[in-house]
């Protein structure tokens, strides 16, 4: 397996240093809510979902459609409301990676990280449909 | 916690539009049917339970080696990975 070893000062903020704020926080993360998104050239499509103030650890996100041809999480009336998104063009959607060892890379497509483009709003989602998705869904690598 | 006791057949419902009804009981395991509108998600108290699992496992450490992805055909332009969020308001 190819590896390159970054340091995260390398890596810059999308979008400004926008802080993207999760009311909910994600599971097991409920108090955390002020996140930003990392990103660096050469570690693409992965970009770092990280809290605000904490520099050591994150959690490495990965657009869908660069793991799954045709991944169509259904979010529920009440996330759509919730998120406001008034036109599926305003979701973004990130997936949390675990790097587990051994070779082991897997990707959650059963709860979704969605963000809406415009109010940088988002939300851990449970899709209508997880039961269709993987929560380790292994990530091909090369 | 309120707690109930219901027979197979029987129902509650709750805020006047979520039904749960005992279907039948087979062995230890109870059959309920839930009746709720569209809006209202119903997962099983083990999704949560492993989302959260799996987001706790996930905290990487920043300096970690990352992998390399396979280049895959992707129907999407990676232009959302660029520039992932272009339409963000400056807050």
């Amino acid at each position: 397996m190819n590896t390159l070893e970054m340091m995260p000062t390398e890596r810059h903020a999308t979008n400004g240093n926008s802080v993207i704020q999760l009311p909910y926080g994600l599971l097991g993360f409920e108090r955390v809510q002020n996140y930003i998104l990392l990103t660096r050239p050469e570690e693409e499509p992965f970009l770092w979902f990280q809290m605000v103030g904490e520099t050591k650890h994150a959690f490495l996100v990965v657009p869908p459609h660069f793991v799954v041809a045709d991944y169509a999480p259904d979010l529920s009336e009440l996330d759509v409301a919730f998120l406001q998104l008034d036109d599926p063009s305003d979701a973004f959607i990130l997936n949390i990676v675990t790097i587990r060892g051994h070779g082991e890379v897997t990707v959650n497509l059963k709860g979704p990280i969605v963000i809406n483009r415009r109010t940088l709003i988002g939300k851990q989602i449970i899709p209508v449909n997880a039961s269709e998705y993987a929560i380790r869904h292994p990530l091909p690598l090369s | 916690m309120l707690i109930l006791s219901r027979k197979p057949g029987e129902s509650i419902v709750i805020d006047g539009r979520i039904t749960v009804k005992i279907m039948r009981l087979e062995g230890d395991m109870v059959k309920l049917g839930i009746e709720a509108p569209i809006q209202v998600p119903v997962h099983r108290q083990e999704v949560y339970d492993e989302i959260q699992k799996n987001n706790q496992e996930a905290l990487t450490p920043t300096v970690a080696k990352l992998p390399r992805l396979t280049a895959k055909a992707s129907p999407t332009p990676p232009r959302a990975v660029r520039n992932p969020l272009p339409h963000a308001h400056q807050r």
